[in-house]
């Protein structure tokens, strides 16, 4: 049998709660160490102990990171999803299956490797037998697929940093579950893990600990937020880093944080600490930002500089809370009632979300508006491989403060929303400062801050606000262009579909097709995304979504002439993007289109 | 040329930073004539002048409503935030968390702080911010024409519509029970008293809570209304007189009471002298304050005076865990870790 090396997709179907997540970070890890290019989705459910979850882990030479289309080596321990997860596989599949779990293995079209897991982790210690099954599963891959002993111990040292005892007993039981695969079985499939030169150096992050790691580097100085999946972890890393990073020497934070009593406080603690001065943010998902769309209208209209990050999750509703989805982007950027239009800044790798992390705060308080850091599940809460954070490259913009007496009596004339250079953007004072004390209000207002009614004191400030936005275009992060020389095709995409687009670029141009990308890297839109479209034949807007969100977006800003080069294709089923399906989508559209 | 002797400069009367009191008014009010918010925006004035607090040192804010409009009306070198209906505590508490050193003054209403933003008043007094919250409590709507509030008094009746027989919310109360460390009710009629309750808030480090009861001349001011004018006059129990002494001059103006009196020493050393006027009440007794609260109730009468004062609990500042200097003004380098850190970082990643 010819093997098959570093090209397929894991499965590991387990129930939550049952310790299975550190087992399979323990193999992700392991393959990790030995230079093999892996990806793992962790697919859990909203609930903290008992309901079926599925770790995929896809090894891939290419560098492909979403799930795959198959599943190549199905782990089954949780009797909750055995048939449907059995069913699903493909003839040839490889199933390595508890056999204490009492269930029927029916398929004789797989290659079975029935291992007593639980009577196994019960020899180590009988008490903690749950969580030890876990680790015999990825000691029988382990001894299936020739994972070297030194990287799984490497991983399992990682996982339990300093615990001895834990790591000892990991080991054991890894252990057993390489000698029962030793002494059991004659290996008759053709999955090995071969190991690869590291070129360079890398290590696993989550993006929501690279945003709040740039957080902390962009100077935050209050942070306000109410708990909710798959946010959560990007405000404890902020929480978890300041110990480190941000006290004196006594201890002492500059950065304070406040557990709100829900998004709607936290929203306006963010607009608080602006108001006054600081850097505030806020980390929530979408049923947080609609809650939060009041102030949001409040932070635009009487310009509070604010950082809100949204890791997007299924909508709408309460939707499918541990599924990962693009659906927000129509809501960040014209959120709350009125005409408003909002910076929204959209990482697609772990350094983008440290970037964006500490860019956000420079621009929110150049443009004195709120800004938007818009992630996802897939990219938040999934581990990516990363060579390092880049330290900012400039030093922090504060914007159009005026802190100094002499500055502020050398103005011919002062206004809060006086428009003094032109861009846009005007000049404010401090609380406390003394200097053009006013009362900021979400009524209107007149270039002085004052109430006004008058229809050019609205129009004006409008018209202004709008100006102030459209100007900052080309100074956010600019799109990152592939591009054929033939410029048939032309995919633009955001986000996290960044991990998924090699694969379904590698797909199409399989079947002929000239294909370029353009990934959007902020809203409101880059002029290089018009320059992009006019350029190519064909555009193709790809989302993880219904409703072709970005594209809504690009059919009202676009020129006439260019709206008819451009099409949706938007799929979303709360996976990760699979790339056939995507890419399935694109051809029938291009087909549709051709016709 | 006029050879007449220039006219003697009128003397103005100058507070101990040497601050005339035109340096604490505002703009010209737009409620309604007469109306109890208006006189407590004096006392406002006459406090913050009195107390000598640098006026650009205060930091206005507001929710929606009649009473949020008043901002705009005092303490006009002050920076403010009339925010959205029902969350300036949110606002108030996220200025704070990065300048802790003004003085943070809130103004609600009933619509405000017992209904829509109910929520953030129990959470700001739950972590003691250190604000004065003062509500100007009239028992309606104002702003859309006369709609009973949630503090509407049962058996009550506004000026148009039905008795109101929907059970109350009692603030001052609710605030007792939340542990809020100064709770005091009083009548915006009562200018005395009130001022020397705002100027004890002021010195007050925590959350101190003023029901103010505020009559609405337009919409609330009927015989058959508890919140009128003339049944508040009527109906008020005061538990004591009020004095504010100030840590600045502890002997002036201190009129020493012939019956018995207490002292409540703040914060920043001023003292609030509460002359007894019947049966003792004793403002660290929660139970004695609730009982005064309820038998009022109970007796369809107003209790007025500081009601609960607790000196001991911690304000948000200190669980905090800040540095001393108010985060706005820490500089670049320290909110900033250096390039060596996250090298460091880096390194430990890749481990």
């Amino acid at each position: 049998m010819e093997s098959i090396a570093n090209d397929y997709t894991i499965n590991i179907a387990t129930a939550n709660g049952t310790g299975s997540q550190s087992a399979n970070l323990i193999l992700l890890q392991a393959f990790f160490e030995m230079g093999v290019p892996v990806s793992g989705k962790n697919l859990f459910p909203s609930n903290i102990s008992g309901l079926p979850t599925w770790y995929i882990m896809r090894l891939s030479d290419h560098g492909y990171q979403a799930p795959g289309d198959r599943t190549h080596i199905q782990v089954l321990v949780n009797p909750a999803t055995w048939a449907e997860d059995l069913a699903a596989l493909e003839p040839g599949s490889v199933v390595i299956w508890n056999e204490n779990a009492k269930m029927e293995m029916n398929r004789e079209d797989v290659i079975s490797y029935p291992v007593p897991m639980s009577s196994l982790a019960r020899k180590i210690n009988p008490k903690i037998a749950k969580l030890v099954t876990n680790i015999v599963y990825v000691g029988v891959l382990a001894q299936m697929l020739g994972i070297d002993q030194t990287a799984l111990e490497s991983a399992v040292a990682k996982q339990f940093k300093g615990k001895d005892s834990a790591i000892e007993l990991n080991i054991t039981a890894l252990g057993l579950g390489r000698d029962y695969f030793k002494d059991n079985f004659t290996k008759n499939d053709p999955y090995v893990v071969e190991p690869r030169e590291i070129e360079t150096p890398k290590f696993f992050i989550d993006g929501n600990e690279a945003a709040a790691l740039g957080c902390i580097f962009g100077g935050v100085q209050m942070l306000a937020w109410y708990p909710i999946t798959p946010s959560s972890s990007l405000a404890e890393g902020i929480i978890n880093y300041i110990p480190q990073l941000r006290v004196d020497d006594e201890g002492n934070a500059t950065c304070a944080v406040i557990q709100a009593e829900d998004e709607l406080a936290a929203a306006g603690m963010v607009l608080g600490a602006g108001w006054a001065g600081g850097r505030g943010m806020t980390a929530t998902s979408g049923p947080g930002i609609s809650l939060m769309q009041e102030f949001i209208g409040l932070a635009y209209f009487a310009e509070i500089p604010s950082v809100f990050w949204d890791v997007n999750r299924v909508g709408p509703s309460t939707g499918l809370p541990t599924r990962t989805q693009q659906s927000d982007i129509t809501m960040l950027y014209e959120g709350s009632h009125g005409d408003t239009q909002h910076i929204v800044l959209i990482p697609g790798t772990v350094e983008e979300c440290f970037e964006f992390g500490w860019r956000a705060f420079d621009i929110t308080e150049r443009f004195q508006t709120p800004v938007f850091g818009l992630s996802d599940l897939d990219l938040g809460m999934n581990r990516w491989a990363c060579e390092g954070f880049t330290y900012p490259d400039q030093d922090m913009d504060r914007g159009k403060v005026v802190r100094d007496k002499d500055v502020f009596e050398a103005f011919e004339e002062f206004g809060r929303y006086l428009d003094v250079d032109g861009d846009g953007i005007p000049y404010r004072t401090l609380p406390g400062s003394g200097m053009d004390p006013i009362l900021y209000r979400g009524t209107g207002h007149n270039p002085k801050g004052v109430y006004s009614e008058k229809p050019e004191d609205y129009f004006n400030l409008m018209a202004r606000l709008k100006s102030k936005i459209d100007g900052a275009r080309d100074l956010l992060p600019a799109p990152i262009l592939r591009e054929e020389t033939e410029c048939e095709v032309g995919i633009i995409y955001l986000g996290s579909m960044e991990n998924t687009i090699e694969e379904i670029d590698d797909m199409l141009e399989a079947t002929g097709l000239k294909v370029s990308q353009c990934r959007v890297r902020a809203l409101p839109l880059h002029s290089g995304v018009q320059e992009f479209i006019r350029r190519h034949e064909t555009t193709i807007v790809l989302e993880i979504n219904r409703d072709g969100q970005l594209y809504g977006i690009l059919r009202k800003e676009l020129p006439n002439d260019l709206i008819t080069k451009v099409h949706s294709v938007a799929y979303s089923d709360g996976m990760p993007p699979r790339a056939r399906i995507y890419s399935d989508r694109i051809l029938s559209t291009l087909k549709e289109v051709n016709q | 040329m006029s050879d007449a002797p220039a006219r003697p400069a009128r003397t103005v009367k100058l507070n101990v930073i040497n601050e005339p009191k035109d340096s604490y008014t505002g703009g010209k009010s737009s409620l309604c004539p007469g109306c109890g918010h208006d006189q407590i925006s004096n006392v406002i004035i006459a406090a913050a002048w009195e107390n000598g607090i640098e006026p650009h040192r205060i930091a206005k804010m507001s929710g929606i409503g009649c009473s949020s409009k008043t901002p705009a009306y005092y303490l006009g070198q002050s920076h403010g935030f009339n925010t959205v209906h029902g969350r300036m505590p949110s606002v108030t508490t996220g200025a704070y968390a990065v300048n802790k050193d003004l003085l943070y003054l809130g103004v609600s209403g009933d619509g405000d702080s017992a209904s829509i933003g109910i929520g953030q008043l129990i959470h700001a007094i739950r972590r003691n911010m250190d604000m004065v919250y003062i509500v100007e409590n009239n028992g309606v709507y104002g702003l859309t024409k006369g709609q009973y509030s949630a503090t509407a008094d049962v058996g009550s009746k506004k000026k148009k519509g039905k008795i109101n027989t929907t059970q109350p919310i009692d603030l001052a109360a609710l605030a007792i029970n939340l542990g809020c460390t100064f709770v005091a009710r009083s009548f915006s009629g009562s200018k005395k008293q009130l001022t020397s309750l705002i100027k004890a808030a002021m010195s007050h480090k925590g959350f101190a809570l003023i029901d103010v009861i505020s009559p609405c001349v337009t919409f609330n001011n009927n015989d058959e209304s508890m919140r009128s004018y003339g049944y508040v006059k009527e109906n008020e129990i005061t538990l004591h007189m009020a004095d504010y002494i100030p840590h600045f001059n502890p002997v002036e103006e201190v009129e020493v009471p012939e019956g018995h009196f207490r002292d409540i020493e703040l914060h920043d050393g001023s003292t609030i002298r509460l002359e007894t006027i019947s049966d003792e009440h004793d403002p660290s007794n929660a139970v004695a304050a609730l009982t005064a609260l309820h038998e009022a109730e109970t007796d369809q009468k107003h209790v007025t005076g500081l009601l609960y004062f607790d000196n001991t609990k911690p304000a948000l500042a200190e669980d905090l865990g800040l540095v001393d200097t108010p985060l706005i003004d820490v500089p670049a380098d320290s909110l900033r870790p250096s390039k060596a850190i996250l090298d460091q970082l880096n390194a430990a990643l890749l481990g």
